[in-house]
């Protein structure tokens, strides 16, 4: 596998891919229980909430607002290549739809970053297979 | 199992940054050596454990896949359980609690409980850095790593940029527990960060994931820690200073409010230290010392409202009202904790509140001796959820008494 970034790439595994792959299609996926109805992010063998296995991958608003946020200034535990993008905006998004996931805020200098503020997602290409959302402000 | 079982021995190997041109000792050494230091403090053999409980803590370090099993063909000891634990920094404490739940059930009657890694010396992509290949692989790394996160640091900065939010605290009181654990580091030849710093350099040390700086974050040390536990009745007669378990709380995986969107500024112990109390049979003002589990001042903090040594949200006014030395009227961390003293990988710093209780209780603590210490209560806290706060908290409370 090539790492055109020098960053991490995931090993997509049939579980995985539909959210790879919805990516690259600028699709924000995530699972949904058919039993309860439940949303949840990052992927997950069962409902977290009920127990049964028959999840789905749904299309959900890429859109959502900040939880928790911090701006890292070094490379800690992860490859060295994110260093030409520090300082890195890593926030814990709530997404509009209702389960929560890290992303990234671009586009917002790191002292204008606030916990409420409303993003929405973009998708950027980390592989053929692959791409990630990252966010910026709404 | 109150007072049914109890610390007669421990041990902590000298921590090493694995500077160059140091000897490295591998993490096997690093076993042996702590279990021999816990064995002579016990006056005990390794062959006291043939027959009996051999509890080994996970690692980072490059190990077999059946490792327990295997740490008992290097020792020569043929154990009749073994333990294996894989909760992180909750791992000595949980190690515990089940050796207590085997000698309780009269399966075994004691137990050598083994703890030790090499984080500094593992090949990595980020060299000096524990990515070890469990750390890289797999689900939980394919939806962080990609997407930026920068582990421990940026994790405990993202509860910390909430918790800010939801509360009032300023970084000065995060920077006390700092300052008080580094002096008691000043105090305790073991630790591997002795020279005291003032609130100062505190404020002004750089910021690495802000709003956590430099002298916010574990340093990572390579080492090896070991304890052992016995029935009452053999503690007895194997040393004057037994180490009692009172009592014990533990949950794994706990969520505050919401499965989907838990409130993060919330820790399992608001479940797991009430249970330990209950058992135990004490209230907060009976605890004599209090070593948490202190890898960052936050989770130090978080800890004082989860235990209910104050209410949600008031840590920062109580840590500006006590003083948190060893002297102190509510004495924290008495080691210098993981902050100052090292973290030997993410799944053994666990060990070191346990032993330091015990040298508390023994009164074997030397220039940071708590005076007439009795009872202390200890955290265990491991791993980080995605996008949440910790995955497993453990508290216990030991007794000089049974």
């Amino acid at each position: 596998m090539t790492e055109p970034q020098g960053k991490p790439l995931p090993q997509i595994t049939d579980f995985t891919r539909p959210f790879w792959s919805a990516a690259k299609e600028r699709k924000l996926v995530v699972q949904k229980c058919r039993h309860c109805g439940t949303l949840d992010f990052l992927p997950k063998p069962w409902c977290i909430e009920c127990g049964h296995r028959n999840l789905e991958w749904v299309e959900v608003r890429p859109r959502g607002t900040i939880y928790s946020y911090t701006v890292a200034y070094t490379v800690m535990m992860n490859y060295p290549a994110w260093k030409d993008d520090l300082p890195v905006v890593q926030c814990i998004i709530d997404l509009d739809d209702g389960p929560r996931m890290y992303g990234q805020l671009t586009g917002c200098s790191p002292d204008k970053v606030r916990i409420g503020m409303p993003v929405e997602a973009y998708f950027e290409d980390i592989s053929d297979e692959a791409a990630i959302p990252k966010f910026r402000p709404a | 199992m109150r007072g049914e079982v109890a610390i007669v021995g421990y041990g902590r190997t000298p921590y090493s940054r694995a500077k160059s041109g140091e000897r490295i000792y591998t993490i096997d050494e690093y076993l042996a050596w702590a279990a021999d230091l816990a064995l002579e403090k016990a006056g005990m053999s390794k062959n006291d454990f043939n027959g009996q409980g051999l509890a080994v803590a996970h690692a980072e370090a490059a190990h077999t896949v059946n490792w327990s099993a295997a740490v008992a063909e290097l020792l020569g000891i043929s154990p009749r359980i073994l333990l294996r634990g894989d909760e992180g920094g909750a791992t000595a404490a949980a190690l515990l609690i089940r050796a207590a739940a085997m000698i309780s059930a009269g399966v075994i009657d004691r137990a050598l409980v083994l703890g030790a890694d090499t984080p500094l010396t593992i090949p990595s992509v980020a060299p000096g850095l524990p990515l070890s290949p469990e750390r890289t692989r797999g689900l939980f790394w394919d939806f962080q790593g990609p997407f930026g996160i920068m582990g421990a640091n940026s994790q405990f900065a993202l509860v910390q940029t909430r918790y800010m939010h939801d509360y009032e605290i300023k970084p000065e009181h995060l920077g006390k527990i700092a300052v008080t654990t580094r002096y008691h580091a000043s105090l305790n030849p073991g630790a591997i960060y002795r020279k005291p710093f003032t609130m100062e350099e505190y404020l002004s040390s750089r910021v690495l994931s802000d709003p956590v700086r430099l002298l916010d974050c574990v340093p990572m040390v390579n080492g090896g820690l070991a304890y052992i536990v016995t029935s009452a009745k053999s503690a007895a007669a194997i040393t004057d200073k037994p180490v009692y378990l009172l009592g014990c709380g533990e949950v794994s995986n706990y969520y505050h409010n919401s499965r989907t969107r838990p409130d993060i500024t919330y820790t399992g112990f608001t479940q797991a230290a009430p249970e330990a109390f209950k058992m135990a049979g004490i209230a907060l003002r009976d605890i004599d010392v209090f070593e948490p589990y202190d890898d960052y001042p936050m989770v130090v903090l978080i800890q004082l409202e989860d235990y209910g040594f104050c209410k949600k949200g008031e840590g920062a006014k109580f840590v500006q009202e006590h003083d948190l030395r060893f002297s102190g009227d509510f004495p924290i961390s008495t080691d210098g904790g993981q902050l100052s003293g090292g973290q030997p990988g993410g799944a053994i710093g666990g060990f070191m509140p346990i032993i330091e209780a015990a040298t508390q209780l023994r009164g074997e603590a030397g220039d940071r001796q708590v005076k007439n210490a009795a009872i202390a209560a200890v955290s265990g806290f491991g791993g980080m959820t995605y996008a949440r706060n910790n995955r497993s908290c453990a508290t216990l409370v030991l007794g000089a008494e049974a």
